[in-house]
């Protein structure tokens, strides 16, 4: 009996999917469509992307505030290469270094200038975004090849192509999360940094690679939303990095390092996915899926928390 | 042996009777029977291993946790606490082992935290809260002042804090949780002076600590738990100390540790005056050798755990020279020292040692991922097979090396730290207060480890408070007063020798 408690517990996130999913289903008739499918796909393709590379930089014990500007930041410039002609690749490779880059440098200021992530990347959410409307003048970038629409909207083995690039994205993610050096580290660090640096691991080097880690995977979730758009807005992602944090925090992870999975993340950012499509679908106005979504975070984490204080 | 408490012969008014009290979390059970009954102007000494359910059965009483069953007697009447506050409103106040204060207030304002003296105006009346603050500190004669800021106190002055905020609060029983703890020799003794004092004064007090030395200073009558069992009560003149071990162990250990004394190898660490003028540290020159367990005395801020955080390249020093094996070595870090082969096993164990969210396995090879991960990717069956190994030749008790090691004792996250710097093949090891915390049995097992370690050839540099450990496990012992070495004592020498070159200023 007690056993089946706490793995019902356990299991909680993903049984909410799964309820979540079949009282939708149920609910609306156009829910379980291949068209609406698609397209609750697409748009949690964005938020999964960057939730993934919050997971890692949450169980490393940080937080990176600044990544729906750096989302903008790093779209903006990929696009801008495509105006200039740039192939395709070469303009999503240029989006995800950007999207590395401001991550970098915000490890770096973390380690280096030893400021609390949260106040670094809370300046650098000012930062990344200034200097994406400085570059574009405030103007979105329109002149992009229409090829480019594929890397959002198209399809692979009639899948969207977003589907496949976030399951190789999650794979990889959970790989090295959980079966390497650096996720081993991670995990350490955001456990307990003191015991981290006196068991001689190098702590900084790690920080840095996690905050660019979370950044190149935002660089790359800042083109799939230029793709979609078919612009790069100066003003993309804002206000995306709750959202992000909200998958995390919903799939277990815990703000004070240690603790979060892929699996969980995915499936924090699809409940939000699902409920908001869900409140489209049934015409739950705006207003309302943000108090849902706030409603749902709160729940969630009480719920972690109290399984969290049985089994202490 | 369990048996109802034998009613006190003199006409003292009982002040807390526990009968029959049972307590779970969740899967575990902390108390099964616990029986305590403590009067009026009593030192209650309350023993028992790490998790015999001594801290879950004074939670009770303070009104921290709830029972599931068994009945609660406040002189006399059965009472329930819902909350701490409950509890301290009829008169039980507790003196936490890790300090509950607000560390940025002053000594007056914690005092009177939560009931803050108001003026006409309804406003915070600092000046009439300092004055009563500074009236009760003198009457009491603790060496605090009323502005103090907590923080920058002792483990022992924050300690006075919380007993000076028990009495104002108007405690007639006063629960204290291991306060020597983190005390040095002159700070115990002046909580063991306190102590007595509040006894004079009617007050009735439950004393709960692990130093066996320390028992006879302040006990009045002794309870023993075992497995959340009260398995004896009574007067402590009755009872010798080993009973009282073969008590909360449940048999018989040899109250000595005896260990053979190896002849030493050759120089592996060698400090050469040493300075670390932010933390005091001046001219400090010794070496340790292979085989040999050298002990470290001192008063608590005498700069032992400072000079092992500069060997381990925590703090910079300014100058000196620190060699291996010969060879002068730059440790800048950390990573630096571990990369030596420096092993540093920090007295706080939770905050400095573990991941505490991580597994038994990944705590083990921390310190030597590289080992379990060639090219980066992590091996798991190597990693498990190898913590899995280390376990059983240091006998943790352990389900697997996936448990959590914050789910251990803290016998066991010692063994977990130590086995840490096994699998790294540390050859030095620095241990800071290595018994703090954990159980007689552990402490054996403990020093067992220590013994084999030095009889493989590492070197062992041995911090600690209890002299009497140090007397029975090193080979010589330094002691260090005021950030210098004052003095070196050989196996056999007594506590008041080494007493004397920790407290003394140097004789010539």
């Amino acid at each position: 009996m007690k056993i089946n408690a706490r793995l019902v517990q356990r299991l909680l996130p993903f049984l909410s999917l799964t309820i979540l999913f079949v009282a939708l289903s149920i609910a609306s008739p156009y829910f379980l469509t291949a068209n609406n499918l698609a397209s609750v796909a697409r748009q949690t393709a964005v938020f999964n992307t960057m939730a993934l590379g919050m997971t890692i930089v949450i169980v490393a014990g940080g937080i990176d505030l600044s990544v729906g500007s750096i989302l903008g930041l790093s779209g903006l410039v990929g696009t801008m290469a495509l105006e200039a002609g740039y192939p395709i690749i070469v303009g999503v490779l240029v989006g995800i270094a950007v999207g590395t880059a401001c991550g970098f440098l915000n490890g770096l200021m973390i380690t280096r200038l030893r400021i609390n992530a949260f106040i670094v990347t809370l300046g650098t959410l000012g930062i990344f975004r200034g200097l994406a409307l400085i570059i574009s003048n405030g103007l979105p970038v329109h002149r992009i090849p229409s090829g480019f629409a594929f890397l959002g909207e198209g399809n692979l083995l009639r899948v969207p192509f977003v589907v496949w690039l976030l399951v190789i994205c999650a794979v990889v993610t959970h790989f090295v999360l959980e079966n390497t050096r650096l996720g081993r580290y991670a995990f350490a660090i955001g456990s307990n940094q003191t015991a981290a640096i006196y068991a001689g691991i190098p702590v900084a080097f790690h920080t840095v690679a996690v905050y660019a880690i979370g950044g190149a995977l935002t660089g790359l979730a800042g083109m799939i939303e230029a793709s979609r758009l078919m612009t790069g807005q100066p003003t993309a992602g804002l206000g995306y990095e709750l959202q992000a944090i909200a998958a995390v925090v919903i799939g277990g992870g815990s703000l004070n390092g240690g603790e979060g999975s892929v699996v969980g993340t995915l499936i924090g950012a699809f409940i939000m996915g699902l409920l908001s499509n869900g409140a489209d679908l049934l015409n739950i106005s705006n207003y309302w899926q943000q108090v849902i979504i706030g409603s749902v975070i709160i729940l969630a984490v009480t719920l972690d928390e109290f399984r969290k204080r049985r089994a202490a | 042996m369990r048996a109802t408490p034998p009613l006190c012969q003199h006409t003292r008014l009982e002040l807390l009777r526990f009968e029959h009290i049972a307590k779970r979390f969740g899967g575990v059970t902390a108390l099964r029977d616990g029986n305590l009954t403590v009067n009026q102007g009593e030192v209650h000494l309350l023993l028992g291993e790490n998790g015999a359910g001594k801290s879950t059965l004074m939670k009770i009483a303070a009104g921290i946790v709830e029972r599931d069953s068994g009945r609660m007697l406040w002189k006399g009447n059965e009472v329930f606490f819902r909350s701490p506050s409950e509890a301290a409103a009829v008169g039980v106040g507790m003196v936490h082992q890790e300090s509950l204060l607000a560390p940025h207030l002053s000594v007056a304002e914690n005092i009177f935290l939560g009931r803050e003296e108001r003026n006409a105006f309804g406003w915070v009346d600092r000046g009439a809260m300092a004055e009563r603050a500074r009236r009760l500190i003198e009457q009491y004669g603790f060496p605090l002042e009323a502005e103090w800021r907590v923080d920058r106190l002792s483990p022992a002055g924050k300690q006075l804090v919380e007993i000076c905020r028990a009495i104002h609060h108007g405690s007639s029983l006063l629960i204290f949780d291991e306060p020597t703890s983190s005390l040095s020799h002159a700070e115990t003794e002046q909580v063991f002076r306190i102590v007595r004092d509040l006894k004079a004064r009617g007050m009735g007090i439950i004393y709960i600590t692990h130093r066996m030395d320390e028992l006879r200073a302040i006990g009045d009558r002794v309870t023993v738990l075992r497995d959340g069992v009260t398995v004896h009560t009574g007067n402590l003149a009755d009872i010798p100390t080993d009973r009282l071990i073969a008590h909360m162990v449940g048999r018989d250990v040899a109250a000595i540790y005896e260990r053979e004394h190896l002849r030493p190898g050759e120089t592996l660490l060698e400090v050469r005056d040493l300075c670390v003028k932010k933390m005091r540290l001046s001219h400090i020159s010794f070496s340790l050798r292979r085989g040999e367990i050298t002990g470290m005395a001192g008063l608590i801020g005498a700069g032992r755990t400072e000079l092992c955080r500069a060997i381990f390249g925590i703090d910079p020093i300014d100058s000196g020279e620190i060699l291996i094996e010969g060879r002068p070595v730059s440790i800048r870090s950390p990573r630096d020292a571990v990369k030596n082969g420096i092993a540093f096993v920090t007295e706080d164990r939770q905050v400095s040692g573990l991941a505490l969210r991580l597994p038994i396995g990944a705590n083990v090879t921390l310190a030597n991922t590289e080992r379990i991960s060639p090219f980066g990717i992590l091996d798991h069956k190597a990693q498990n097979r190898e913590s899995e190994e280390l376990g059983r030749r240091m006998r943790l008790k352990a389900a697997s090396p996936a448990q959590l090691a914050g789910t251990l004792s803290g016998g066991n996250q010692q063994k977990v730290v130590i086995a840490r710097w096994l699998f790294r093949q540390s050859r030095v090891f620095l241990f800071d207060e290595p018994t703090r915390g954990i159980d007689i049995g552990a402490k054996t097992e403990v020093f067992e480890l220590m013994n084999e370690l030095a009889r493989s050839g590492a070197a062992i540099l041995m911090v600690s408070s209890e002299l009497p450990e140090l007397l029975q496990v090193a080979d010589r012992i330094l002691v260090m007063r005021r950030g210098s070495i004052s003095g070196e004592v050989p196996h056999g020498a007594t506590q008041e020798q080494i007493m004397r070159l920790a407290v003394m200023e140097s004789a010539a």
